[in-house]
């Protein structure tokens, strides 16, 4: 193995999967993917392991292989196929994220049974994908609510798009137009994934671009064995709640025990509750990406997002919790509230080992917000989806940013200029929540404030977390404020709102969505003494 | 090598006879301000100067003045008579104002008026981090603090109409606030002020008044997304009371030194590559962000055009820092540049730029690494062996291993102190030594520094080859900048890039760049039109194209470009209705059919069923320059060239003798025996064994690594 090569397919690869992402970007219709890059685009060997995923959502990261290994498995492809899938029980995670699988053989596709050499991926959240609410992220108690399920189906056979498969999904979902627009896009992005591939084989041959995937794999492995063995080994232990109720009454719990023996990690989830008759059931996926993301942000420095990062980590999640879900639990929310929960409680655990490392809660919650019905400006149906950034918690030596996407999200704000371009509504503040972020000598990071009005008569649906349970602060540092949400009525009634609802508004009503602060670090009091000694510091300069 | 009688004070030129008789009643001169030195060419009748002076980072426009006086007089004695302190001059500028303003932080204190409710959206940017894995990521402090953001109630929608109609009285509440804010500058970036540019105009008027600069975002970048475009504005606004006051300085002292002349007239490069009037430049400075570099990649493009080098990547060190560009066919220009973490959405050539320059410091830090840069010791002190410095940097280094080869700098202008060269390495040697617990001698320490410095540098020219997915096995190193030479085979080699181009003038490269480049203005309008039939365009689009045509020929004219050298370039940004971007296509012919077929090209398919729209027109008009011809040698012998003398130099840990040549004296042809160091005014080049040297017809110095053509042919990959 040759040191630059190893970097130069490294950087070959993950800007393989850059470029897919840039031209999924470039030609998508809706403002989720074209505006707030709510996508991501990886790279598989030819034995379906992650070598390359662009920068873009961590969530995506720990579980598009797993959509990989479904397609593979249940499809049998073959050169010029597509898989297409969403079914979070068939490699997929959540209905609204659309999984789309090509595998990359010669140009020639008459050559006698081609290779399969690599697979290229992309995974897109649609704005909405059908079920009872527009958005397909409302309350639901059941998967069949939340839209339409697609297993691994051949949408493209053999490079003709399947007209039968793509006409049943697009008379399932709303703003068909622009769903329509978006498959194609994902398709074309594909398209060009694969290219780039086979101008890499062209160059330099199959055999070193497949050999320098297995190094890639290999080298991320090692890195991560590495850090593990700089963290003391031990069982750290740590639980936090959901706000949402389990059938028992009480709240939902997310436990885990890390233990950590020399160059390995065991992640065990057993004593979580068990899964809920509410949209924050996460299926197995999630929870491997979560894993996923926590050990990655240890490895110091940059390493390449290949399968390689969790093979020295076993995680342990018992079916039928409210992180391994079973069928037909509904799931819409496992991707971005329970996740980041995940998170929380991963990192609290993680804490005790390296508490020089890991920061306090962040807000904890997406604040998925959607809002749909009719466009009277264009006669059409609408679906705007969005989720809006909070506090980041405080760091053991630095303030928690404020008004950043945190952990398992990275999406872009929309462009307000975009968004009363695209849809029936205006909004009328978009500010930093002041004063929301956790007290301590290194502060967590404020909140948001975003409100929007309705041009038309809607349907809105919040899927948000941390209304009951504050993010925590960490070494005597404060909890960062709780999130809320309102209506305000044309006749300027203010009703104050659950962290999880579906409702029916009326043109010119006004909502607006407070975001959580990330947790302080560090006693308030030392906050003093730390002004003081940068005071110092800085007229020392 | 060097006309000896120019020399009258300290400044040493080159000259070169141009064959093409080039304007008689203008000097033509490109200046461009480094960091660490000010560099000239200068074009007059028949002849071509080139040098450089120190620059004066305090008053940048001191270095220009005295470097006029110098070259206007070179030239009378050139020409016996007194013309060149008669003519116009017309100077091109590379500068490095704005840029430096914004890295430092050292801008104006500046206001951002806003819509109400919108005042921290320069704050929240686009909600994300700038890095996903890392806990401990930051994001730097918005130009503007919150207490100077001031929102105002009005409200224009997207099809631009006004539902809250802006109030005197509010009005007159921003500009009590504004006087009594103190600021120097004031942005302004309303909602939806490209679709209906009224509020905005209403607060320009309004702060009149207050005699304080503004800048308005539908003026600078009349385009939707309200982050980029009031992030742009800001920086501009930051960056106009520093850069009209440098200007006009400039402008101010160049009349005078002009009085006597037929005038001068004054452009400044642009970050896109082309140049703009000195007012434009003062009044829209986010423009020139780049622009000392833009000089270089506009150089470097057309030099390895007539080479035929192929794709190319530039690496242009200079003393404090250092730019690459990959151009593959074409330099690339983004709208979606960050300087400094903020977005500049202006276009922009794709340049990445990293702190690592001769004049880079190096020092061993707390935990007993040796760092170089990114703090540099400039143009003052310099580097030790200037005689100022007492900090080792890389040029130090080089001396150290005594790679100038005896020579000095600038043809002996500036003299090097290898005494303080080497007591300063030996002193970091003594630094090493202790943290490393051994004996660190200071050859040692010297080749670390270089190593350091290779990495840093090797890390840019990764970032955009590698990184972005092209091989560097495939590309050409351009190299220029006075520092280059030295490093430029080192690097080529780590990265396998099999081959360097190290261009006549490297020293003032950039400046070449600044004369090649035409003057360039773009003009657009947003259209938002769907077009049905591909039978060309709808009468409005032609309507709206002829109307940019018109101004820009008025524009152009205005500049004093005739006709027969304007060249106008018509364009329309199409996408598929319901898109966010779009693909630029000619707007000429079929463009229907051109838009479907480039999107199926760029991004794997096409969909002739859907809508297409033309956002907006474009029209790019460019003044076609007076350019220095480069000059071609007829006829092209091999032959060995002679070396100088040789030369003990450290390669590695072994001191072996190397062959010192003079470039001046290497003909087209040539073929260099390596290793080899090639000392010319304002660059020394170092090429180690295993590389190839020869100059080509163009005098450019061509230096090809054996090793690696070896490898690639050995391979049968070998392209190009």
């Amino acid at each position: 193995m040759d040191s630059i090569k190893l970097e130069i397919y490294r950087s070959l690869y993950s800007s393989v999967a850059e470029e897919m992402g840039l031209s999924l970007r470039r030609t998508a219709f809706s403002p989720n993917i074209k505006e707030r890059r709510d996508y991501s685009c990886a790279v598989f060997d030819r034995r379906g392991r992650l070598i390359a995923q662009g920068d873009h959502m961590p969530v995506h990261l720990g579980s598009m292989p797993m959509s990989v290994r479904a397609a593979i498995e249940r499809c049998d492809m073959c050169p010029g196929d597509v898989v297409i899938l969403n079914d979070p029980y068939a490699g997929g995670t959540h209905l609204p994220d659309v999984t789309m699988v090509a595998p990359v053989s010669p140009a020639h596709p008459l050559t006698r049974s081609p290779a399969l050499l690599f697979y290229v991926a992309n995974r897109a959240h649609h704005a909405d994908i059908g079920g009872a609410t527009p958005g397909s992220m409302g309350a639901a108690s059941e998967i069949y609510q939340e839209g339409i399920r697609i297993p691994p189906v051949r949408i493209v056979r053999g490079g003709e798009l399947d007209r039968d498969v793509f006409n049943l999904l697009l008379a399932n979902v709303r703003g068909r137009e622009e769903r329509e627009g978006d498959f194609a896009a994902q398709l074309g992005s594909l398209r060009v994934g694969a290219r780039r591939l086979l101008e890499i084989v062209d160059r330099s041959g199959f055999k070193e671009a497949d050999d320098y995937a297995r190094h890639l794999v290999d080298y991320a492995s090692r890195m991560m064995k590495q850090t593990l063995m700089a963290i003391p080994d031990g069982s750290y232990e740590a639980e936090d709640f959901l706000d949402d109720t389990s059938e028992s009454g009480e709240p939902v719990r997310i436990s885990v025990r890390v233990e950590i023996r020399g160059a390995r990690a065991r992640v065990d989830f057993n004593g979580s509750s068990p899964q809920v008759r509410s949209p924050v059931n996460a299926v197995e996926a999630i929870t491997v990406s979560a894993v996923y993301y926590v050990f990655r942000c240890l490895i110091a420095g940059d390493v390449p997002a290949s399968a390689g990062i969790l093979e020295p980590i076993e995680v342990i999640a018992p079916a039928g919790t409210i992180i391994n879900a079973l069928p037909p639990a509904p799931v819409a929310g496992g991707n971005v509230e329970t996740s980041q929960r995940i998170v929380d409680v991963l990192l609290k655990a993680l804490s005790q080992a390296d508490p020089a490392l890991i920061p306090a809660a962040s807000q904890g919650t997406m604040n998925n917000l959607t809002i749909g019905g009719w466009d009277e400006r264009r006669d059409q149906e609408f679906a705007y989806y969005e989720t809006v950034a909070g506090g980041m918690g405080a760091r053991p030596g630095a303030d928690g940013l404020s008004a950043v996407h945190t952990h398992m999200t990275n999406s872009l704000n929309t462009p307000i200029e975009a968004l009363e371009y695209a849809y029936p509504l205006r909004v009328r503040r978009y500010a930093i929540r002041r004063g929301s972020g956790g007290e301590g000598k290194y502060r967590g990071g404020d909140g948001v404030v975003r409100e929007i009005e309705l041009l038309v008569d809607a349907c809105v649906s919040l899927l948000a977390d941390r209304r009951r349970f504050a993010p925590y602060g960490l070494m005597g540092g404060g909890e960062g404020r709780r999130g809320s949400a309102e209506l305000i009525s044309g006749d300027k009634k203010r009703r104050k709102l659950p962290g999880k609802f579906s409702i029916s508004a009326k043109r010119g009503d006004r909502i607006v969505i407070e975001t959580p602060g990330g947790g302080g670090c560090g006693a308030s009091n030392d906050r003093t003494v730390r002004e003081t000694e940068e005071r110092k510091r800085n007229k020392r300069k | 090598m060097l006309p000896g009688d120019l020399d009258k004070r300290s400044i040493m030129m080159k000259k070169t006879k141009i064959t093409r008789s080039a304007n008689a009643h203008s000097l033509r001169i490109g200046v461009d301000t480094g960091g660490t030195f000010t560099d000239f060419i200068a074009v007059f009748k028949d002849h071509q100067l080139t040098f450089k002076i120190p620059s004066t980072p305090r008053a940048p426009e001191q270095a220009i003045l005295d470097g006029l006086i110098e070259l206007t007089r070179a030239f009378d004695e050139i020409d016996g008579e007194s013309d060149a302190s008669r003519v116009a001059m017309d100077i091109v500028h590379g500068t490095t104002v704005a840029t430096n303003a914004l890295l430092e932080r050292k801008g104006a204190r500046t206001a951002l008026v806003t819509t109400a409710g919108f005042e921290d959206v320069i704050e929240i940017g686009r909600q994300a981090r700038p890095d996903l894995y890392n806990l401990s990521v930051t994001r730097p402090d918005p130009l503007v603090p919150r207490e100077l953001r001031f929102g105002l109630k009005e409200r224009i929608t997207a099809d631009g109409g006004v539902i809250v109609p802006l109030k005197q009285t509010e009005l007159a509440w921003l500009r009590e606030k504004l006087k009594r804010a103190k600021v120097e500058s004031i942005a302004v970036s309303l909602l939806f002020s490209f679709a209906d540019p009224s509020h905005e105009r209403a607060v320009s008027e309004a702060l009149e008044a207050l005699n304080i600069p503004v800048s308005i975002s539908n003026q600078i970048l009349p385009e939707y997304r309200e982050y980029e475009r009031t992030s742009t504005v800001v920086i501009n606004a930051y960056l106009a009371p520093v850069v009209s006051r440098y200007l006009s300085g400039l402008t101010h002292a160049l009349s005078r030194h002009a009085s006597k002349r037929g005038g001068s007239r004054l452009r400044i490069m642009q970050s896109s590559g082309g140049s703009i009037s000195a007012q434009v430049a003062a009044r829209e400075p986010v423009r020139t962000i780049l622009s000392g570099p833009a000089g270089g990649v506009v150089a470097a493009m057309q030099t390895a055009e007539l080479a035929d080098a192929g794709d190319i990547i530039t690496f242009d060190m200079g003393g404090t820092s250092t730019d690459v560009a990959l151009c593959r066919g074409a330099a690339r220009t983004t709208n979606e540049a960050q300087i400094a973490g903020l977005p500049v959405a202006v276009p922009i050539l794709d340049i990445h730029t990293v702190g690592a320059g001769g004049g880079s410091i190096a020092h061993v830090d707390a935990g007993g690494a040796l760092r170089v840069g990114p703090q540099s010791a400039g143009a003052d002190p310099g580097p030790a062996c200037y005689g100022k410095g007492t900090r080792p940097t890389v040029t130090d280094a080089n001396l150290a291993l005594g790679r100038f080869a005896g020579g000095g700098l600038l043809s002996g202008q500036i003299k090097l102190d290898e005494e303080r060269a080497a007591a300063v390495i030996d002193e970091l040697a003594a630094e090493m030594s202790r943290a490393s617990s051994e004996r660190v001698t200071r050859v040692q320490a010297a080749l670390g520094v270089i190593r350091v410095a290779n990495s840093n540098m090797e890390r840019a020219l990764r970032l955009v080859s590698v990184e972005r997915g092209h091989d560097p096995r495939f590309f050409t190193l351009v190299s220029f900048g006075g520092a280059g030479g030295l490093h430029a085979a080192a690097l080529a080699g780590g990265l396998r890039i099999p081959r360097v181009l190290i261009p006549a003038h490297p020293g003032a490269f950039s400046a070449l760049g600044l004369l090649l480049a035409d003057v360039i203005k773009d003009y657009s309008r947003t259209v938002m039109t769907s077009i049905e039939n591909s039978h060309g365009h709808p009468r409005e689009i032609e309507r709206q194209l002829a109307a940019l045509e018109k101004r820009a020929i008025r524009d152009l004219r205005a500049e004093g470009f005739a006709p027969s050298r304007m060249n106008l370039s018509r364009t329309m940004a199409m996408r598929y209705r319901g898109q966010s971007f779009e693909l630029e296509i000619e707007a000429s012919g079929d463009c229907l059919a051109k838009f479907h077929q480039a999107h199926l090209e760029r991004y794997g398919h096409a969909d002739p069923q859907r809508t297409v729209e033309i956002v907006s027109v474009r029209l790019r008009g460019a003044g076609i320059t007076e350019k220095p011809e480069l000059k071609r040698a007829g006829r092209v012998q091999r032959s060995e060239a002679q070396p100088q003398r040789s030369a003990l130099v450290w390669l590695g840990e072994k001191r072996v003798p190397v062959s010192v040549y003079d470039r001046a004296g290497l003909k087209p042809g040539a073929m260099i025996d390596t290793p080899a160091i090639i000392i010319e005014y304002g660059s020394t080049t170092l090429v180690p064994a295993g590389w190839r040297a020869s100059v080509d017809r163009w005098r450019n110095l061509r230096l090809d690594f054996r090793e690696e053509i070896k490898r690639q042919k050995a391979k049968g990959k070998r392209q190009k």
